[in-house]
């Protein structure tokens, strides 16, 4: 006994070689979507893991108004660095780690030279659990993070080409000049021990202190102006941003890393609508392949279709008929596209793809991924698309006068 | 007792600009049990009156009644169903289902209407074996001979019960043997089942066993029975044609 479904399959399988094609075009289509989504899973998990933990923290804690004046330094927007201040935001669930900061503008002085830079000022031990990537772009980060030389002082390759000029030694003495708390210009000497890679784009002229330098430089012993949190899983942090700002009340505000780093979010935001776009044009040629073939399918079968009308068979049983083929191919051609494609995504996963940012001289290693969700998404697109391509054709079937389609059309 | 009764049936189609009259005002009446044959040149409208009475086509004018009800006007759903239930049909090119095998193509329009498979696998072995199909219940049509495929088309026509089968020159693709045991089959089934068949043919054999002759020129009717065709499909078959 057999069903209209039975059928369906039965003249799926019938001419094999344009099935064969069909499915080819499925294949590459779904495969090269699957790999390009895996690609681009995979860059942009770096892109997060990069920021988060080489530069931003997954969390910052900041007085409310500071992010917005950044740069003019406000530093009478600080917040306590002491013991009692930072229990309160270890107590809260989900924080692994925390790391005080200071950030400021000033000058650096060397020789005859004076140049604007941005500072950041951190404690280095603690720095490090935050954001370990950033340890790894780092010189000689040992002087800098056991405190053997107390005013080191770290800068980006951009800061040192700038310095160079002046034919700046290693372990050159320099000045930091900056306004205090109170407005007040205060300098400190520093040690320029080291160089640290940028590992993203955006940074230009900064330079590294440890916190103690910058607060008897600030005048701001115990304070900090920012904290920076890092958390056991990523996934949860707008649930512990919500419980730290709980814990901290109105006169701070907690921001994820993608409020901080606006353009990596805005980076990925774009990259995913290209590939929407990519996708959407490879979907479209491989369904119109489909069409076509079941445009050939009703064709062929005009007589057929005559036959089965002439035995009784309703207009709608002859489109459900045709749609059902349709569908079996884009689900075969989705299920086998997506088992490829997957396929080349583990294999690129296993074997990792080392890549270097523009504007970032740090190479880091992407690891192609692709979610079940996305797979099976991907084979319902193919069935339901293939539905919908051919429509038209079945369509076409159905509204075929029995006399004129016995004649052979 | 009446099963086809056709009155002023015309039925006209557009060709291009031209309109082309098929059948000019038919009238016909075929009682159950006959074994009837149309005949008639190349463009007479006996195909587009086989059609009508198929419930293939609508007529443009007149009234059809089949087995008393009238059906002429009836939508494409409703029409499907009375072929499915009350009519069989053979075809020249036999038109089997070529993805289903000898049972499944004989069951097909029982399976379409949802019979109970149970029943349906009885009678169709029944058939098959009246037919002399036995052998070949689950070969695939292009696996079988032209006289085989007729077979199949016949029991395929003949499962549904029909009250009318509609048979479209049947014979036209067979050789001569094949021809004379497929005609053979169709008139025992006549006579045993009280089936009523309507060819349309130009094979004198047909026309030979044909209880009534119908002759169709030009969209007209010229005879409702035809004792002189008949005796001329006697002659014909004499002769040897």
């Amino acid at each position: 006994m057999f069903s209209l479904l039975q059928i369906a399959v039965r003249n799926v399988l019938r001419n094999k070689r344009r099935t064969a094609i069909t499915l080819a075009a499925l294949l590459i289509g779904v495969s090269v979507m699957v790999s390009i989504r895996g690609l681009l899973n995979g860059l942009q998990r770096s892109l997060v893991q990069n920021v988060v933990q080489g530069q931003t923290g997954a969390l910052q804690i900041h007085r409310v108004g500071f992010l917005k004046n950044v740069l003019s330094s406000p530093l009478s927007l600080d917040m306590p660095q002491d013991a009692a201040f930072e229990a309160k935001l270890l107590a809260v669930k989900h924080v692994r780690a925390i790391s005080p900061r200071i950030l400021f503008a000033g000058m650096v002085n060397v020789a005859d030279q004076t140049i604007f830079l941005g500072v950041q000022a951190v404690d280095p031990i603690r720095e490090f659990k935050v954001v370990p990537l950033r340890a790894k772009t780092m010189e000689d980060k040992e002087l800098f993070e056991t405190g053997k030389v107390v005013d080191a002082m770290v800068v980006t390759e951009q800061l040192q080409t700038a310095l160079k000029g002046s034919n700046v030694p290693k372990d050159a003495p320099a000045a930091i000049l900056a306004p205090d708390k109170d407005g007040a210009l205060s300098g400190e000497n520093v040690t320029l021990t080291g160089v640290m890679k940028l590992n993203m784009p955006g940074e230009k002229k900064v330079g590294m202190l440890r916190l103690d330098v910058a607060q008897r430089l600030l005048k701001m012993e115990g304070r900090a102006t920012e904290y920076i949190v890092a958390v056991d899983d990523i996934d949860n942090i707008a649930q512990v941003a919500a419980d730290l700002k709980a814990a901290l009340g109105p006169d701070y505000e907690v921001s994820m890393w993608d409020e901080i780093a606006t353009f990596i979010k805005q980076a990925m935001t774009r990259q995913n609508f290209i590939l929407s776009l990519v996708a959407t044009v490879f979907l479209i040629l491989m369904l119109l392949g489909v069409a076509n073939t079941m445009l050939m399918s009703v064709l062929d079968r005009t007589r057929e279709i005559g036959t089965m009308m002439a035995v009784g068979v309703r207009r709608s049983k002859i489109l459900g008929l045709f749609l059902m083929e349709a569908a079996t191919i884009g689900a075969l051609g989705g299920v086998i596209g997506g088992g490829v494609g997957a396929l080349i995504v583990l294999v690129l996963h296993a074997r990792g793809i080392s890549i270097t940012f523009p504007g970032s001289n740090v190479p880091f290693t992407i690891q192609p991924y692709v979610t079940p969700t996305y797979l099976a998404s991907i084979v319902a697109i193919a069935g339901l698309g293939a539905l919908v391509f051919a429509a038209y054709p079945a369509w076409r079937a159905s509204r075929l006068r029995p006399v004129e389609a016995l004649a052979g059309g | 007792m009446a099963l086809v009764q056709l009155s002023g049936i015309k039925k006209s189609y557009q060709l291009g600009k031209t309109e082309v009259v098929a059948l000019k005002g038919v009238d016909l009446t075929i009682d159950k049990g006959e074994f009837t044959v149309v005949m008639g040149p190349s463009g007479s409208g006996k195909t587009t009156l086989l059609n009508i009475i198929g419930c293939l086509d609508r007529a443009s004018a007149g009234s059809y009644k089949l087995d008393g009800e009238e059906i002429g006007h009836r939508d494409f759903n409703d029409l499907a169903e009375v072929r499915n239930r009350k009519i069989g049909f053979i075809f020249q090119n036999f038109n089997l289902i070529p993805v289903l095998d000898v049972v499944e193509n004989i069951e097909f329009p029982c399976v379409i209407r949802g019979e109970d498979r149970k029943a349906l696998r009885a009678r169709t072995l029944k058939i098959a074996a009246e037919v002399g199909l036995t052998p070949y219940l689950k070969q695939k049509p292009d696996e079988l001979s032209g006289g085989q495929r007729q077979r199949v088309a016949i029991a395929r026509a003949l499962v549904t019960e029909p009250q009318l089968v509609l048979a479209d020159e049947p014979t036209a693709n067979l050789d001569s043997t094949t021809a004379d045991q497929i005609i053979d089959l169709m008139l025992k089934l006549n006579r045993e089942h009280g089936v009523t068949f309507l060819f349309s043919t130009h094979d004198p054999r047909v026309m030979e066993h044909a209880r009534r002759v119908v002759r169709i020129h030009d969209g007209v009717m010229e005879d409702g029975t035809d004792a002189a065709a008949h005796e001329a499909g006697r002659m014909h078959a004499a002769l040897g044609h």
